[in-house]
């Protein structure tokens, strides 16, 4: 019996780019396991000649499997690094790949979350905002850059951090399948999350200065005095007080409140 | 592309709002009189949009929106739109009126778009026991072409679904908005657009401020240390 090939750096490359639609067929049940067995099969097909093992090794990995996205990588080298293993006679049977696959995906999962989606993702899209209030038009009457800055600004904030992630998670996935707690503990995501964290602030009390100081300068250029100011602060005070109220007693329904808040200003204005 | 981003797994932040809304605004072309328009509306509408549908709990929790194509539906409409009404809704007051129409119009599409997306996951369901079929069966490239397959429904729903409410947008714009004109003053697109901002402000501060941890410190330090700047560099005229 011949012994299975060893892995090549290109196989892991492309597992790599594959991990990319990790979520094309997400289903409740399944969640991103036909993305992972997808992505795996660049290793499938350089481990094991036969159509028959190779259908085999894509069942493996066609179950349940949820793990942050971003971070997929990291268990996609895991599982290359113990199917080679397996392929190559190693003691690896398919209930010590689950296994491994699980217990890293869990702890990835729980720290990926809220890094990538609760801090870093909003934290993009706040540097994309500051970009319009720091940056001013070229020519007030001519064609405004910012429409291609402000985006550009918010994707390489967000890819210069998530980025790395993606790209050295197959590898230093597969060069620590041994060892998974000095792989966790080399991403340091719980310190990446509290610099974000306090970064998102500092940038969100940026912008409240930025648009009230805005607002100082406009509110009253005929000098009209503190009621015309009170009247024109006061759709704006009532706004934000509103959101931020509403969304503290009825969190992640801040679209049916900014719906509703703006039904109500229209009844409003229509009477007064 | 957007739908893409979001649902096949690219993840790139290039399913954001504010990044779909200026791009949107960027390759539509309603026309060299409105090229002034087309740049700007699409910022505003994208700032807000950003800040209103940012939801800053675990995606396990958060209700099914699509924020994808929300920049990029509310966007169209308000440019075309603008383009198709401006006898009878002329552009006043710095173009807000399709700001805020734009905005709400992403906000009801992200809703929409958001029912859509799981009746979507539904069925890719059913693709699934194919799937293991061909395991099964071995045939590995037929998988790879089931998932690629997969791939190009969320691309071509996500075109389809853009292109589809834009229309519906427009066309709801043109046949409602042209009776409403006298109901449509300055003033009154004014509130409104104090409203959205507020509530994109207060909106802002629940994802940055109220959910992390030390937040309102750094917030503060955040504010006081622009407003110093501003008066060191602007000499007090913000």
């Amino acid at each position: 019996m011949t012994q299975a090939p060893s892995l090549r750096g290109a196989d892991l490359a492309k597992v790599t780019s594959r991990s990319l639609y990790l979520q094309a067929l997400f289903t409740s049940e399944r969640q991103q396991g036909p993305g992972f067995a997808f992505a795996l099969l660049p290793v499938i097909r350089r481990l094991y000649p036969g159509s028959e093992d190779r259908g085999r090794a894509l069942g493996r990995h066609l179950g349940f499997f949820g793990t942050h996205p971003v971070l997929a990588g990291y268990v996609l080298g895991v599982a290359a690094r113990l199917e080679e293993r397996r392929a190559q006679g190693g003691p690896v049977d398919e209930d010590g790949i689950e296994r491994a696959k699980r217990s890293l995906a869990s702890p990835l999962a729980a720290l990926g979350d809220p890094l990538f989606w609760v801090t870093l993702r909003p934290l993009a899209g706040l540097v994309g905002i500051l970009g319009m209030a720091f940056l001013p038009p070229a020519d007030p009457s001519g064609p405004d850059p910012r429409v291609l800055v402000c985006p550009l600004l918010a994707l390489l904030t967000y890819n210069a951090v998530a980025l790395p992630f993606r790209v050295a998670g197959v590898p230093r996935g597969y060069a620590l399948a041994d060892d998974p707690v000095t792989l966790l503990r080399s991403l340091k995501l719980a310190g990446w999350k509290q610099v974000l964290d306090r970064v998102g602030a500092f940038g969100y009390g940026t912008l409240a200065a930025l648009v009230l100081a805005a607002m100082s300068g406009s509110v009253d250029p005929l000098g009209r005095g503190p009621a015309h100011v009170a009247s024109v602060l006061a759709p704006f005070v009532l706004g934000a007080v509103g959101a931020a109220a509403g969304l503290k007693r009825w969190p992640g329904r801040g679209v049916e409140i900014a719906l509703a808040a703006l039904l109500l200003a229209l009844i409003v204005s229509t009477r007064v | 592309m957007l739908a893409t981003d979001r649902g096949a797994g690219w993840n790139l932040m290039l399913s954001q709002p504010l990044v779909g809304a200026c791009l949107a605004g960027a390759l539509l072309n309603p026309g060299p009189q409105w090229e002034l328009w087309a740049l700007r509306i699409p910022i505003g509408v994208g700032v807000l949009l950003q800040l209103l549908l940012t939801d800053p709990a675990l995606p396990a929790a958060q209700r099914p929106r699509d924020a994808a194509t929300a920049g990029v539906i509310g966007v169209s409409v308000a440019l075309l739109g603008l383009e198709r009404l401006h006898p009878s809704l002329p552009v006043s007051t710095g173009g807000i009126l399709w700001v805020v129409i734009g905005t709400i119009t992403g906000l009801l599409v992200a809703i929409a778009g958001g029912w859509m997306d799981r009746s979507a996951r539904a069925a890719t369901a059913s693709r699934l026991a194919r799937a293991d079929d061909l395991a099964r069966e071995g045939r590995v490239a037929s998988f790879e072409a089931l998932f690629w397959g997969g791939v190009f429904r969320i691309f071509l729903r996500g075109a389809i679904w853009s292109a589809g409410a834009t229309a519906v947008g427009v066309a709801l714009s043109v046949a409602f908005l042209p009776h409403m004109a006298l109901l449509v003053t300055g003033p009154r697109t004014g509130l409104l657009f104090a409203v959205i901002m507020g509530l994109a402000l207060g909106a802002g501060w629940h994802t940055h401020v109220r959910a992390r941890s030390s937040g309102v410190r750094w917030a503060a330090i955040g504010a006081l240390t622009t407003l110093i700047l501003l008066l060191r560099f602007r000499g007090g005229e913000p």
